[in-house]
């Protein structure tokens, strides 16, 4: 039952640090995602656990044993790669097989091994074909079940569907989860995209700048972020600036820059603070009364047109409303705007500014 | 750039961007090829047709016969076993220079290349009088192992060393193109680094050894001069030679002509056989990478195995490349100074230099269109043939080149005289190849829709291959130009076989070696190293500043 820890795990390339100092476990048959914007460190601590790359300082421990020096292939694992790998020169049965080959295997159980995989898969049909006869979606759930092939009880994947077409992308990705869940599998998989993140983690791991900012489940991270960077990265969300009024039980009263005000669900901090309302679109609604805004752009979505309002306070507010209801706003046209203040989060405002909290690196 | 040039440029740019110009100048090009490179190289072939008789006589004559038959068995025999040699010693040594990041890396890429400054004719000495046992007016330093009294022995020791660097360096350019994942991946999946490289990097690797079996085995083939002066340098070569040896050694007598048509013909079938021979083995036969033995490569991927083979192939550099191909200098050191003659040697050396710099600058201009066409011409049948003859002048022994070369141009009214332009043209044909090769092997590996995306941005043909192409081909480019230009300053054997007196460089060498003026040859050895040396680097350097 493979369980991965790192400790202090760091990474520098001279005076860059790419990972700075990440301690995380991940538990026996969890599904982890690391998710982060790009050149957050998250494939360079992907590419640690696996051995790929040794770490300047801090350990990795596979099932509690210390993993320094051990080789990455004695470290019992499957690795996806983001650009697949799979081997040109090798159809695809033997690319499956590689794995039950090169550790001495007969024959035979090479053969079952590959049918079982690639049938797991649904590829069973394109067992002799080469690599680039296939097609990105394709190749790597061959690749996947390449990696499954090991028989490793721990699966890691660095940017599996990044290279793959849109709607592919979120077809694999079903896939993905349920196998590693029928298969029981500890999985580590690294992408950039919080959607992705969202739907096949059973746990976010959340990078930015080399160092983890913050995880949870992702119901923790999308309602009840301990930070304002994971509030802004995950799902989209206005911040709204203020400074807390008056305080009672289970309700706040915030002073926002124009003097109107706003109530929100508890917040912890002192009257006086300065605080960031977060509240995501689909809580804000237009009303008689509220904060008074001026449309500044309308988008047409498809299933809901997303409107841009900004308040007499100066603060950005996006919200949704029906398609059928698009035709009553237009730009420049004055509106009211409440905000269910249930869904609301309060920050103490970053002292670096709300840019450069949320900035993505 | 000049900015000054600029407008008229556009028109002039336009005007060879039309298809017209285009297809012909693809013709030129080919025709430049098949009539200035390959047909003069087999010319000697149509001996056959218009004098067999007196080539019947040669071979009626068993005493004649014994001897080109040894002489020939014996250049075949010695390319074969330098070639194994140089694969098993190159190919840890390529994966040394591309996988492995070490402090003063750059110093033993530069090392590598260094045989290659030195020519052929200043190797056969330097190497003999280090490997071989050689008579007493020679006076080679005492601490050299001179212990080599077989003359096959001593001629494969110096074959491996100018043969070498071509290996590696072959091997080198192709498992830059192969990406790392792939062993990586391998590796995820339970692989040893040894039975990742042999499953999955060796199979991508076969265009690479191709290559490099190819430049070894015609290197070795060919090689002339050096040869001869090993053999004239050691106490007792018997009466030892090689098919090119025998060429160099008739050709100055006008008698022995159908002779030397015949060895050279023999010589030419036999290598263009062997070539094809290779193309198919290595395509067809599958590689034995099928069977794994887990336990054994384990322990032959770790620890104290990778520790000795790197060590090793480093240690064979050293002893069997570099010590012999530098030894010329301690012997000159070594001896007391002598007086010499120099003014026919610097005006040599200025003519081989002129000849070198000439026949590299029509290399690139006829060769690297050539290499585009051959690297992305693969759906049409004659550029596939192209693609085979192109090897030709390379695999056929530059001795027997000469000769037919000097032949053909020998029957064209008015050039026969002039030998600056025999002996540029017989460079031209032998080291036309390697820029091809170079290139070729280059731009296969670009994926043509950086190019393709520059033509739909507006670029001509031209600007495409200049903006975005040369940058990335460049330095293929210019280890062409670097073999080409090296070869054509080092070499004896073509040189001598069209005109039997030139007054190249390598050509003097061999004269004072057979004239035993060992101490002036010594010198005039190191000064052509030196100069070489410093051309390469001169053009290393412009070429460098040139991208940033």
């Amino acid at each position: 039952m493979p369980e991965i820890t790192v400790r202090g795990l760091t990474k520098r390339y001279g005076k860059v640090i790419a990972v700075d100092d990440a301690t995380l476990t991940i538990k026996d048959k969890e599904y982890v995602t690391i998710l982060g914007p790009s050149g957050c460190g998250k494939t360079t601590l992907i590419r640690m656990m696996a051995g790929i790359i040794e770490p300047t300082e801090g350990k990795v421990f596979i099932d509690g044993k210390d993993m320094k020096g051990v080789p990455i292939e004695e470290r019992d694992l499957g690795y996806v790669f983001q650009n697949i790998a799979l081997f040109p020169n090798m159809n695809v049965g033997e690319n499956v097989s590689y794995s039950p080959r090169v550790k001495g295997k007969s024959p035979e159980e090479q053969g079952t091994t590959s049918h079982k995989y690639l049938e797991l898969v649904k590829l069973l049909d394109k067992m002799g074909m080469f690599p680039g006869e296939l097609c990105g979606g394709e190749q790597q759930k061959v690749s996947l079940a390449r990696a499954l092939a090991t028989g490793s009880k721990l699966l890691l994947l660095d940017e599996p569907l990044s290279a793959l077409d849109a709607r592919v992308r979120v077809d694999l990705r079903y896939d993905l989860r349920r196998l590693v869940k029928a298969l029981g599998i500890t999985t580590v998989h690294v992408t950039h995209d919080q959607e992705e993140a969202m739907s096949v983690s059973d746990r976010i791991v959340l990078m930015r700048a080399g160092a983890i900012v913050e995880m949870g489940t992702p119901e923790q991270l999308y309602t009840k972020p301990e930070n304002i960077f994971t509030m802004n990265f995950i799902g989209e969300t206005n911040l709204i600036e203020g400074w807390v009024r008056e305080r009672s039980v289970g309700l706040c009263k915030i002073e926002l820059r124009d003097g109107s005000e706003l109530e929100v669900h508890s917040c912890p901090y002192d009257t006086g603070t300065a605080v960031v309302v977060s509240v995501r679109p689909e809580f804000v609604y237009p009303f008689t009364s509220g904060l008074r805004s001026k449309i500044v752009s309308t988008t047409y979505m498809g299933t809901y047109w997303r409107m841009t309002a900004e308040s007499a306070s100066e603060d950005e507010i996006d919200f949704d409303v029906p398609v059928s209801d698009g035709h009553l706003y237009k730009i420049g046209q004055e509106v009211y705007l409440m905000i269910n203040n249930k869904a609301t989060v309060v920050f103490p405002r970053p002292h670096e500014g709300i840019a450069e909290a949320v900035k993505l690196e | 750039m000049d900015r000054l040039a600029e407008a008229p440029k556009s028109t002039f740019l336009e005007k060879i961007s039309t298809r017209h110009f285009r297809s012909g100048w693809k013709a030129f090009i080919i025709i430049f090829f098949l009539l200035f490179v390959i047909l003069p190289t087999v010319w000697v072939l149509s001996y056959i047709f218009t004098d067999w008789s007196s080539i019947e006589t040669v071979m009626g004559d068993p005493d004649l016969m014994s001897t080109i038959y040894d002489a020939i068995l014996a250049s075949f025999e010695i390319a074969a076993i330098v070639t194994v040699i140089d694969i098993i010693v190159g190919l840890p040594m390529a994966w040394i220079l591309v996988r492995k990041e070490f402090r003063g890396k750059r110093y033993l890429d530069t090392l590598i290349d260094m045989p290659l400054a030195v020519p052929t004719a200043a190797l056969g000495f330097s190497c003999a009088i280090f490997w071989a046992a050689t008579s007493s007016n020679v006076n080679a330093p005492g601490f050299a192992p001179g212990f080599v009294d077989s003359a096959f022995l001593l001629i494969v020791l110096l074959h491996v060393v100018f043969s070498y660097p071509y290996m590696v360096r072959s091997l080198a350019a192709i498992l830059e193109q192969i990406d790392v994942t792939y062993e990586t991946a391998g590796r995820a999946l339970g692989a040893t680094k040894l039975t990742a490289a042999r499953t999955i990097t060796l199979p991508l690797f076969r265009a690479g050894l191709v290559t490099g079996i190819i430049l070894c085995m015609a290197r070795s083939l060919s090689e002339t001069g050096g040869t001869m002066i090993a053999l004239a340098t050691m106490a007792n070569s018997g009466n030892f030679e090689t098919g090119p040896t025998l060429i160099g050694a008739w050709k100055s007598n006008p008698d022995l002509i159908p002779q030397l048509a015949f060895v050279s013909i023999l010589l030419i079938v036999i290598s263009l056989i062997l070539l094809i021979i290779l193309k198919i083995a290595v395509m067809k036969i599958k590689l034995p990478a099928g069977k794994v033995w887990p336990k054994y490569e384990r322990i032959l991927s770790r620890g104290w195995a990778p520790f000795l083979k790197d060590s090793t192939s480093s240690a064979f550099l050293f002893i069997f490349v570099l010590i012999p191909s530098f030894f010329i200098f301690t012997y000159v050191v070594v001896l007391p100074y002598q007086s010499a003659e120099w003014g026919l040697f610097w005006d040599s050396l200025f003519y081989s230099f002129i000849i070198a710099g000439v026949v590299t600058v029509l290399d690139i201009i006829m060769g690297v269109p050539m290499a585009l066409y051959v690297a992305r011409g693969h759906g049409s049948k004659i550029i596939q043939s192209l693609d085979v003859l192109v090897n030709v002048p390379l695999i056929v022994p530059t001795a027997a080149l000469g000769f037919s070369l000097g032949m053909f141009w020998g029957d064209v009214p008015g050039i026969g005289s002039f030998d600056f332009i025999l002996i540029v043209m017989a460079h031209v044909a032998f080291t036309y190849p390697l820029v091809v090769r170079n290139v070729a092997g280059a731009v296969e590996e670009i994926d043509p829709s950086y190019e393709e995306t520059a033509r739909t941005l507006g670029a001509k043909p031209l600007q495409a291959f200049r903006r975005v192409l040369y940058p990335m081909i460049k330095t293929s480019i210019l280890a062409g130009a670097i073999m080409a230009f090296t070869r054509s300053l080092g070499e004896t054997g073509a040189t001598l076989a069209v005109v039997a007196n030139a007054n190249t460089a390598p050509v003097y060498i061999v004269d004072l070696i057979n004239t035993e003026q060992f101490y002036t040859a010594g010198l005039a050895c190191i000064v052509l190293i030196i100069v070489s040396y410093v051309f390469m680097v001169l053009l290393r350097y412009i070429t460098k500043r040139r991208v940033a």
